[in-house]
């Protein structure tokens, strides 16, 4: 079973991690999903594959009644980010999935109808949660073409999607980066391979740089925290990426 | 919580049968798809024993009659085997809904096994609901499709007594004779093929569940 991780809370507006399962099979890759609360309402960001369902839903509910949520957000169209959407829909047939316009007629073979779906446009969007405004945030190419970041301004917490993942040994199963120069090992062959565009990348260093980031979640390996924000974004302002 | 993994029933039974259907209902397509094939060839060839009885004359209008009805026998196969290919997409697709069926009934339930402070009852007696339709439709579609299996092999019977028919009336040809023999002979020979094929498929596990 994954474990909750409230990582930030101010009254009911709380960040909590579905981390680290034990029980999963080494054949799927580990992901991280992240609940958002707020005035009860609650958002699911990248809900995971179909297979975590379980383990997913599970830890969740610990923390907050799964048939309340009010969406998901999926920062892109690949199966470990929401390929369980059909199953969420089961307690919640009236929860929204947002997604950039690009995956809307792709993401519905995993689930959904024409109501559930929210376009995201190229340019980003706020998302309201309960009086709270969470911004889409444009990350095309890195790496999906339609791609994008959740960020809270109050809680000054970035959802990076694939950006920042790092895909860890097991004795590495901390929630937060410890040593950054010993993590960012894990993480360089997958933002050479997975990230497609240097200039895409560039603009994305840009656009986040302005942001007040304490911590910055990817949906694999640790949250970047502190100062291992801004060198995470120097790290990979620096990487050529795009090269097998 | 175990009140809930055993409130899918269906899955629990279906789990190792829809795999199994899936399969077997894709070779009935590929055995349907042969028969369609070689009832379009007894089309010709009864247009050519048409042909044959009509220059043969008065020595072969026994043989003139029974191409005819060999002619309008293949054309009601060829009707059957489509509305057959018809019943088989159906079934595949039922198929299909019923193996997903399966797949996301086994995750609630283990989402429910993992989670015994949430009640999932609710969404649990849903997805019963769901599956039991679906069930209920492939059953019922495993039933017209069975059926319509049994109409075809008799109707392949009636083309066995026909070509049969055929042979007996070539004999009576005069010169025309081995001609007719050898058209008749061909008829028969398929209407066998069509029925060892109907026969194979009669006994799919598809139909008889082993």
């Amino acid at each position: 079973m994954k474990t909750t991780r409230t990582f930030f809370q101010e009254g009911d507006h709380k960040w909590v991690a579905i981390v680290r399962d034990p029980n999963k099979p080494n054949y799927i890759i580990d992901t991280n999903e992240y609940l958002v609360t707020h005035g009860g309402q609650g958002i699911l960001v990248d809900p995971g594959g179909a297979e975590i369902f379980p383990a997913v839903f599970s830890a969740l509910s610990t923390e907050y009644d799964p048939s309340a949520l009010s969406a998901v957000f999926a920062s892109h169209q690949d199966p470990d980010i929401c390929s369980s959407l059909a199953l969420w829909l089961e307690f919640n047939p009236k929860m929204h999935c947002y997604v950039s316009w690009l995956w809307g007629s792709f993401i519905p073979h995993f689930g959904g109808n024409e109501e559930t779906f929210v376009s995201i446009p190229d340019e980003g969007v706020d998302i309201p949660l309960a009086g709270l405004m969470l911004q889409a945030v444009p990350a095309h190419y890195l790496h999906s073409s339609g791609n994008f970041h959740l960020y809270d301004k109050v809680a000054k917490v970035l959802f990076s999607g694939d950006v920042g993942a790092a895909l860890l040994p097991p004795d590495m199963d901390g929630l937060y980066v410890e040593n950054f120069d010993a993590h960012i090992r894990h993480a360089e062959g997958f933002h050479r391979r997975w990230m497609g565009s240097n200039e895409a990348k560039r603009r994305w260093c840009e656009r986040v740089s302005k942001l007040e980031i304490d911590m910055l979640c990817p949906q694999h390996g640790a949250i970047y925290k502190g100062d291992d924000v801004h060198r995470f974004i120097n790290w990979f302002d620096e990487l050529q990426v795009g090269i097998v | 919580m175990s009140d809930m993994s055993d409130s899918l029933p269906i899955n629990k039974s279906q789990l190792p049968r829809a795999d199994v259907d899936l399969l077997s209902i894709v070779r009935i397509n590929e055995e349907i798809k042969m028969v369609v094939a070689v009832s379009f060839k007894i089309n010709i060839m009864a247009l050519n024993a048409i042909f044959l009885a009509k220059r043969a004359g008065t020595a072969a209008l026994g043989f003139g009659v029974l191409s005819n009805e060999l002619r309008v026998f293949s054309q009601d196969l060829r009707t059957c085997m489509e509305s057959l290919t018809g019943l088989i997409h159906g079934c595949v697709n039922e198929v299909s809904i019923v193996l997903q069926d399966i797949r996301f009934s086994r995750l609630l339930r283990e989402a429910a096994e993992m989670s015994p402070h949430y009640p999932c009852q609710a969404v649990m007696k849903k997805r019963e609901s769901e599956n039991y339709a679906h069930a209920r439709v492939l059953a019922s579609l495993r039933m017209q499709l069975k059926r319509a299996l049994e109409d075809a092999f008799q109707m392949v019977e009636l083309g066995g007594v026909l070509a049969k028919s055929a042979k007996i009336e070539a004999a009576y040809g005069q010169s025309f004779a081995p001609s007719l023999a050898q058209v008749s002979g061909e008829f028969d020979g398929i209407v066998e093929e069509i029925r060892g094929s109907l026969e194979s498929l009669r006994r799919s596990s598809f139909f008889t569940g082993h």
